[in-house]
């Protein structure tokens, strides 16, 4: 049975000028594996994240036909049943990482609290196991990182910190925005790597919301290309040069390589049917 | 080291010796340690490098919004005034990594993108607003938008916008494209490119994508741990003639960008 299964998930905002549709009907599976999600900036992939943990706030609107992880129906469950699953049992890495966190605490307080509430573990206990997920995120400093507030962290330190924190309760599912679109390659592949181990090892279902498409290639094993808030093209990761429909290609085609071409990157071609609106 | 801006007044941007140190409840961090580079007008300068070795840091230190312990820096042959001068903003535009943090949350975007041309006294904000949105491949229908309301992506697209209100000389560029689809980057890069080339333009820019750095940069600077390993011209890094540990891990670690 899969992990996490999604139907005809719609988002709808009401706006001065009419309703927005960020995402219109979307619909996925999930097992215990790596899941990528790409697609142009605004298709709603980020809400599509939000929604599994019903985080859109009003005037935003989640409907479905069905929404379920590990039995659990999230569109009939309680607000008390999803804030037990948040952070918990599904974990959520945020596009702004460093907005996502809370600015008046520090970064220690933040990692340990839940394992003090959570599991009721003694300070220094917690203390140590925070250190430990600091450490294995590769932050070189982590006692000075502890101490630190958001807003003294880089961006890199910030998306780190965002992962150590929820990879601390060991999730079930983990829904990872863009996290390590601020890091650099030699650490993200350190990153990429825990990620990797917790889904063969722990059977974690990871859901990886990404622009960069030659990581998702080949560190995913599945994919959803969203475009428009639909999911327009769904392949296996390693057919990803392969793709048929037109804005994956173009996707493909946009991307600058070391050693090329300097001139002007060639475009996407917007003009054809599957591009207009509603389609 | 060969560089085209070595012989010193010919630089735009010169940063000599720069050392930052954030302190916090008694703690010294020492983000930036004795770096040094150059920049000669209308050149494209990259920084790359490990997460947190101070590349936010040098960009945010020319717009003295980082603690300078040590150094100097530059523009035009000028020390900068503290605080910087009205002057400073039109010749000199940061885009910030964080663009969710650098957007006001209640101001809506044409408040955002009409207000520097408003604090400078210039005329004809609605034309220009709109066609800095349609710049950045945004619809003109976001003017009446905040930013809560927009995407990751779009939010970041504004930011861009925003630093180019006032036609500046300088663009002082942190992963501005490091949330966007592959056809957004492009026509973005595009664009910025253009740009250098029409008003001659000067750009710092920061990027983890050695493939972004490649395409836009003629030399970049790696950095590691505050400071400067290795100054890197375009073919050096394209040839893979760098010779620095650090560098070639970094260069290794994108092998999936190279041209095939
Ligand atoms: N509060 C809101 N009111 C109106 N529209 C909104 C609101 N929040 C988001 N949107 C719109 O919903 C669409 C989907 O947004 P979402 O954040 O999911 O995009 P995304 O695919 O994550 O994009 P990116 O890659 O740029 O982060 C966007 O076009 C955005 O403008
Ligand atoms: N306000 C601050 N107070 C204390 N330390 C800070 C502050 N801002 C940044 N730092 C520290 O300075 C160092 C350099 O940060 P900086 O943001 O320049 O890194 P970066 O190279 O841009 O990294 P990334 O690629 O992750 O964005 C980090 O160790 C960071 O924690
Ligand atoms: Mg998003
Ligand atoms: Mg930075």
């Amino acid at each position: 049975m899969s992990l996490l299964e999604v139907k005809n998930l719609r988002v709808t905002f009401a706006t001065e000028t009419g309703p927005v549709e960020a995402v219109r009907g979307v619909s996925f599976s999930l097992g215990r594996e790596r899941l990528g999600i790409v697609g142009e900036s605004g298709s709603g992939k980020t809400m599509t994240g939000r929604s599994v943990l019903r985080l859109i706030r009003p005037p935003g609107r989640i409907e479905a036909d069905a929404m379920s992880f590990d039995g659990v129906d999230l569109m009939a469950a309680s607000e008390r049943e999803m804030r037990a699953l948040r952070g918990n049992r599904i974990g959520m890495v945020m596009q702004d990482p460093k907005y996502s966190l809370n600015p008046v605490m520090n970064v220690g307080e933040q990692l340990t609290e839940g394992l003090r509430r959570r599991d009721r573990i003694g300070r220094t206990e917690a203390r140590a196991k925070a250190i430990a997920a600091l450490e294995a995120v590769q932050i070189r400093d982590p006692e000075r990182v502890m101490a630190a507030y958001p807003h003294e962290l880089s961006g890199g330190m910030g998306q780190r910190v965002m992962i150590a924190m929820m990879l601390i309760p060991e999730p079930d599912l983990l829904i990872a925005d863009e996290p390590t679109s601020a890091l650099d390659v030699t650490v993200q592949a350190e990153v990429l790597a825990i990620l990797d181990g917790l889904v063969r090892d722990r059977g974690m279902g990871l859901i990886f919301i990404s622009h960069d498409l030659r990581l998702v290639g080949r560190f995913c094993d599945r994919i959803l290309v969203m475009y428009k808030g639909k999911v327009v093209e769904e392949l296996e990761a390693k057919n990803l040069a392969q793709a048929q429909h037109p804005y994956t290609q173009g996707l493909l085609n946009c991307l600058p390589r070391i050693g090329g071409a300097r001139g002007p990157l060639p475009g996407l071609d917007r003009s054809g049917d599957w591009a207009k609106e509603g389609a | 080291m060969m560089t085209t801006a070595t012989a010193s007044g010919t630089a735009l941007i010169e940063i000599k010796d720069l050392t930052v140190t954030y302190r916090s409840k008694g703690r010294e961090v020492r983000a930036v340690e004795g770096v040094s580079l150059q920049v000669a007008a209308r050149q494209s300068y990259g920084l790359v490098g490990e997460s947190g070795s101070g590349k936010s840091t040098i960009l945010r230190a020319i717009c003295d919004l980082a603690p300078v312990t040590g150094g100097s820096i530059r523009i035009a042959g000028e020390a900068l005034e503290d605080p910087r001068g009205t002057d400073f903003s039109r010749q000199v535009q940061m885009v910030f990594q964080d663009p969710y943090a650098s957007l006001h949350p209640r101001h809506t975007i044409d408040r955002t993108l009409s207000e520097p041309l408003a604090i400078h006294g210039i005329k004809g904000s609605d034309q220009k607003v709109m066609q800095a949105l349609q710049d950045v491949g945004l619809p003109t229908s976001f003017r009446f938008r905040y930013p809560h309301q927009l995407s990751g992506g779009q939010r970041q697209r504004v930011a861009i916008a925003r630093a180019l209100m006032l036609e500046p000389k300088i663009l002082l560029l942190d992963e501005p494209t490091s949330a966007l689809d592959a056809s957004v980057q492009a026509e973005v890069l595009n664009l910025l490119n253009r740009l250098r080339e029409e008003r001659g333009l000067t750009f710092l820019m920061v990027s983890h994508d050695l493939a972004v750095i490649d395409h836009m940069c003629d030399r970049v600077l790696v950095m590691q741990h505050g400071r400067a390993v290795e100054e890197l011209s375009r073919d050096d890094l394209a040839e893979a003639k760098m010779t620095t540990a650090y560098a070639r891990s970094l260069f290794e670690a994108s092998a999936d960008r190279m041209l095939a």
